[in-house]
C-alpha cells in the first residue's frame, strides 16, 4: 500500500506514515484529510519537516508508538495512514524559512481590580504540572496524576502575595485553543469570558518544541503572560542549555525556572506575575508571531472592520474557525466581514499553495523552532531519534508478549494487597467497634436510646468503618498508578480491544478512574472528544465497580469465600468491565451508532511515584469515607434503624418486630421481585438504600441482621451474623451462591445519586432514566441467571 | 410509660426527623448539582490563602 506521489513543492517521493518499521526515522511532508482530528494531529507536531520515529506496536498490534519532538504519540493505524512522510534526510523543508520574528502590537492599558478581584489562570499543555503547582500556591489538595486530563474543570484557589489576594485558576490542560475536544473549548470559553489579568503559560522545559506552540496562541490574545518553565530539573539533567534571557526578548514575556512538585522557583513565578500585571497598567507592547507580510496585512485589514476582537479570535475567523466567527453575529457588517475573511483566506491559501489550518500551524511551529534555534542548546551527546529518559521502562511494561499479563497481574495484585493487608487493621477496628459497643450496652440504662445508639448507630456506621483500611490500601495502590505513568500505557495496551466494542482507547481512563468514584470518572469523560464516546463511556462507567461497593464485596466475600478471596473479588471486577464493554457494544450498534473514533495520546515519561502524594491522596480519600461515615451514612443508619424499629408491637419476638416494621413491610413488598435472585426481603431493601450512597447497603444489613439478634446473644461481628442467619425453615439465607448472587446485583444496578447527579450535569435527565432502568434490568438479569444457573449444578 | 422513656422517645425521634431532613436536603442539592458530594469531583470552596509575603 506505498503510495508515491510527487510533492508539490520538491521533487521528493512520499510514503505513508503506516508503512514505516518500527526503529523507522521519517520526515512529515503532510497530513491528509481534513477536520478537527487532523487539525489536532498537526498542534501535536505532525508538521512540515518534523522528524517521526516508529517505536513499537501496541502488544496487539494497534495503535502505533511514535516519538516527535521529543513525544511519545500513540496513534492507530488507520490514522497513521493519513501522514504522508519522506526520508529524514530529504531536503524539501527549511523550517528556519518559516521564522519571520515577532511584530508588535500595542495594547491599552488595563486596571486589573477593575472587577474587584486579581485573577490569574494556568494554562498549559495536559500532564505539565498545572495542578501540582497550583496545589502548591494555594495550599490546595487537587488531584494530580501522571496522565493526561486529570483536571477537567476550573479550579479555584487564593493565594497573596504584596500584600495583595489573587486568585489562581487551574484549567484542563489543552494542547491548544482550537476547539477539539470539550476541555480545549472550556479553557478558550473561560479565558474570553472572564478576562483573566495574567495568564501563567506552564510548560514542559524538557519539551519546549511542542509546549511552545500553545503559548504562541496565547501571545496573540493579548493579555499578561509569563511563561513558567517547569520540570527544569529534568531539563538540566539532560544537558540541554536554554538561553532563558534571549527566549523571553523573543516572546516578549517573562520566562522563570520552576520546578513545581518541590516547590522550587514558585515564588519568583508568582513575583514574575505581579510585575506583568502591574506592567498592564500602562500601554504596553505585545509580543505577536509575525506569519509574514500577506498574513499580517490581511490581520491588520481584519482586525480595523473589528476592533472590538482581539488579534487571537481575528486569526480564527480567518481560519474559518466557526466559534470565532459565531462572535461576529451581532455585527451590524458582519456578512461584509465574513466575505472579506473568506477572500483573505482564499489569497493567502493560493500564495502558499496549502490549506489555511497547515499554513497557521507551519509559521507558528516555524516561529517556535526559530526561537528554539537561537535560544536552545541541545546535549551534543543526545543521538537524534534516542528516547528520552523515563521511557525505559516500556521494553517491559508495553512488550508484545507481556503487557497484557502484567497488566492482569498488577490488578490482581491491587485487589490481593487491598484484601489481605487490609484483613490486619480491620481486625482490629472489629475490635474496638466492638469494645466500644459493650461498653455503651453496660453504661446506658435499657430503653430506645440505647438501642438507637448500638443497632442503628454502631452497627450502622460500625459496620462499614471497617473497611477503611482496605479502602486507603486500594487507593494507594491506584495513586501509585497514577503517579508513575502506568494509566497512559494501560490505554495504549487495551486499546485494540476498547476500539472492538465501539470505545476509545482513553475511555481506560475514566473507567479506572471509576474503580474508586464514579463521579470524577464521569467528569473524566471529558477528555474525550467524541460527544458519542463520551456518551458510551459515561453510561457503561457505573459498570466499573467504585469504592463505595467494596465493604459489600469484601464482607460476603470474608464471610462466605474461605479459598481464592483475592481472585473472587477481582472476578467481580472483571465481570464489570466484561459487562461495561457488552454494552458498549449494544449501545454503539444500536441508539449510539457511530463512525469509528480516532486515537491519539500521548505517552508520559514514567516518574518515581513519590510517597507523599501517594499517601496524600490517600489521606484525602481516607478523609472523605470519614466524612461519609459522619454524614450521610450515619444519617441513613439513623432512619434506616427507625423504620426497622416502628411500630412497636407487644409480645412479639426481635424477629417477629422487625418483619412487622415499617422496612419489613417494605421489604415483603419487594420480596417477590428479588426471591428469584436467592435474596431474602433484608438484601432486597439493602439494594434499595443503596441509592443514597452504596456504602449504605452493608450499613442497613448491618442495622437489620442487628436487630435480628437475640438480646442475650454475645456481640458477633456482621460477618458472623450474616454467616449464622437463617430463614423460618432452619435454611441458611446465606451460602457462597446467594452471596455471589447478591455481590453481582451490587456491582452492576443503578449507580448512587451522586453519580446519576454526574451524569445528569454531562448528559441530561433522558440518560439518567435510561441508567437506571438498563443497569437495574442487567442487574436483575445476570444475578438471576448466575443464581438459577448455580443451583442446578 | 415512665418520663424516662418519654423522654428518650422525644430524643430518638427528634434525631431520627434530623437524619431525615439531612438526607433528602443532600438528595435535593446533589441532584441540582449545587452539593458536594464528598468524591473528590466537587469545587475546591474550602481551600485556603496561602501567603507568600
Amino acid at each position: 500500500m506505498i503510495k508515491k506521489q510527487e510533492d508539490s513543492n520538491k521533487n521528493i517521493s512520499t510514503r505513508l506514515l503506516d508503512d514505516e518499521p518500527v526503529g523507522m526515522t521519517v520526515q512529515v511532508v503532510r497530513v491528509m484529510g481534513d477536520g478537527a482530528f487532523r487539525q489536532r494531529l498537526l498542534e501535536m507536531g505532525f508538521v512540515r519537516g518534523a522528524k517521526v520515529t516508529v517505536l513499537k506496536n501496541a502488544p496487539l498490534q494497534d495503535p502505533v508508538e511514535y516519538m516527535i519532538m521529543g513525544s511519545h504519540i500513540s496513534l492507530r493505524h488507520s490514522e497513521a495512514a493519513q501522514v504522508e512522510v519522506t526520508d529524514k534526510d530529504a531536503e524539501f523543508c527549511d523550517m528556519e524559512d518559516a521564522f519571520n520574528g515577532i511584530v508588535e502590537t500595542e495594547v491599552a492599558g488595563v486596571d486589573p481590580m477593575a472587577d474587584n478581584v486579581l485573577r490569574v489562570v494556568l494554562v498549559g499543555n495536559p500532564n505539565c504540572g498545572k495542578t501540582s503547582l497550583f496545589n502548591n500556591v494555594t495550599g490546595a489538595k487537587e488531584k494530580v496524576g501522571n496522565y493526561g486530563g486529570v483536571t477537567v474543570d476550573s479550579k479555584e484557589g487564593w493565594f497573596s502575595i504584596g500584600g495583595r489576594k489573587v486568585q489562581l485558576v487551574d484549567l484542563p490542560g489543552t494542547y491548544s485553543l482550537t476547539e477539539y475536544s470539550p476541555e480545549e473549548m472550556y479553557v478558550r470559553t473561560y479565558i474570553r469570558d472572564n478576562h483573566p489579568d495574567a495568564i501563567l503559560n506552564i510548560v514542559d522545559a524538557g519539551n519546549l518544541e511542542r509546549n511552545l506552540y500553545l503559548t504562541t496562541q496565547i501571545m496573540d490574545m493579548n493579555i499578561p503572560m509569563v511563561v513558567a518553565l517547569n520540570m527544569w530539573d529534568e531539563l538540566e539533567k539532560s544537558g540541554d542549555k536554554l538561553d532563558i534571557e534571549m527566549m523571553s526578548r523573543l516572546l516578549g514575556a517573562r520566562m522563570v525556572p520552576l520546578t513545581a512538585y518541590n516547590g522550587h522557583g514558585v515564588k519568583d513565578v508568582l513575583q514574575a506575575t505581579m510585575a506583568a500585571i502591574d506592567e498592564s497598567e500602562q500601554e504596553t507592547m505585545h509580543h505577536n508571531v509575525n506569519y509574514g507580510p500577506l498574513i499580517e496585512d490581511s490581520l491588520k485589514e481584519l482586525g480595523e472592520m473589528c476592533p472590538e476582537l482581539d488579534r487571537y479570535t481575528v486569526l480564527k475567523i480567518i481560519e474559518n474557525d466557526q466559534h470565532a466567527i459565531e462572535l461576529l453575529n451581532n455585527k451590524d457588517d458582519a456578512e461584509t466581514v465574513k466575505s472579506r475573511a473568506t477572500e483573505l483566506r482564499q489569497l493567502i491559501e493560493r500564495d502558499f499553495n496549502s490549506d489555511i489550518v497547515s499554513i497557521i500551524t507551519d509559521l507558528k511551529y516555524g516561529f517556535v523552532r526559530g526561537a528554539l534555534a537561537e535560544a536552545l542548546t541541545p546535549n551534543p551527546n543526545r543521538a537524534t531519534g534516542e528516547t528520552k529518559p523515563g521511557y525505559s521502562m516500556d521494553r517491559l511494561l508495553t512488550n508484545r508478549w507481556l503487557a497484557l499479563p502484567i497488566l492482569l497481574v498488577l490488578m490482581w495484585l491491587m485487589f490481593e494487597l487491598t484484601f489481605t493487608l487490609g484483613a490486619y487493621p480491620q481486625d482490629w477496628i472489629e475490635s474496638g467497634i466492638g469494645w466500644i459497643g459493650e461498653w455503651i450496652g453496660k453504661a446506658m440504662p435499657d430503653g430506645i436510646l440505647k438501642d438507637l445508639v448500638i443497632d442503628g448507630i454502631i452497627g450502622g456506621v460500625g459496620g462499614v468503618l471497617v473497611f477503611l483500611p482496605q479502602i486507603l490500601i486500594l487507593f494507594f495502590c491506584i495513586s501509585l498508578l497514577e503517579d508513575s505513568g502506568y494509566m497512559a500505557r494501560a490505554a495504549f495496551i487495551v486499546d485494540r480491544i476498547m476500539h472492538r466494542v465501539g470505545l476509545h482507547g482513553k475511555s481506560f481512563i475514566p473507567y479506572l478512574i471509576g474503580f474508586g468514584c464514579g463521579v470524577p470518572a464521569i467528569m473524566a469523560t471529558r477528555t474525550l472528544e467524541n460527544r458519542r464516546d463520551r456518551l458510551v463511556t459515561i453510561l457503561t462507567v457505573p459498570f466499573m465497580s467504585c469504592s463505595a461497593r467494596l465493604p459489600a464485596y469484601l464482607l460476603l466475600v470474608a464471610a462466605f469465600f474461605t479459598a481464592n478471596q483475592g481472585l473472587i473479588l477481582m472476578s467481580i471486577y472483571l465481570i464489570g468491565i466484561l459487562i461495561a464493554a457488552l454494552t458498549a457494544i449494544l449501545l454503539s450498534k444500536t441508539i449510539l451508532k457511530h463512525d469509528k473514533t480516532q486515537f491519539v495520546m500521548e505517552l508520559p515519561p514514567y516518574r518515581k511515584p513519590t510517597a507523599r502524594n501517594a499517601t496524600l491522596h490517600m489521606w484525602s480519600k481516607g478523609k472523605q469515607y470519614l466524612q461519609k461515615m459522619a454524614t450521610i451514612i450515619l444519617a441513613a443508619s439513623i432512619i434506616v434503624w427507625a423504620l426497622g424499629y416502628f411500630p412497636r408491637h407487644e409480645g412479639q419476638t426481635p424477629q417477629e418486630q422487625i418483619e412487622n416494621s415499617y422496612m419489613g413491610q417494605m421489604g415483603k413488598a419487594i420480596e417477590p421481585l428479588v426471591e428469584p435472585l436467592g435474596f431474602n426481603w433484608q438484601m432486597g431493601v439493602s439494594v434499595l438504600t443503596g441509592a443514597a450512597a452504596k456504602e449504605i447497603v452493608v450499613s442497613t444489613m448491618g442495622v437489620l441482621y442487628t436487630g435480628e439478634s437475640d438480646a442475650t446473644e454475645e456481640s458477633t461481628s456482621l460477618k458472623e451474623k450474616l454467616q449464622s442467619a437463617t430463614k423460618p425453615n432452619g435454611e441458611h439465607v446465606f451460602d457462597p451462591i446467594v452471596a455471589y448472587s447478591f455481590m453481582l446485583f451490587i456491582l452492576l444496578y443503578f449507580p448512587c445519586i451522586a453519580a446519576l447527579a454526574a451524569i445528569k450535569r454531562e448528559a441530561g435527565w433522558k440518560w439518567v432514566a435510561f441508567e437506571v432502568v438498563y443497569t437495574t434490568g442487567v442487574a436483575w438479569l445476570v444475578s438471576f441467571i448466575f443464581y438459577q444457573i448455580a443451583r442446578m449444578v | 410509660m415512665t418520663d424516662s422513656s418519654i423522654i428518650q422517645t422525644i430524643v430518638v425521634l427528634g434525631i431520627v426527623a434530623v437524619a431525615l431532613v439531612y438526607v433528602l436536603r443532600r438528595v435535593i442539592k446533589t441532584t441540582r448539582g449545587h452539593g458536594d458530594c464528598g468524591c473528590g469531583c466537587g469545587k475546591n470552596c474550602k481551600c485556603k490563602t496561602k501567603h507568600f509575603d
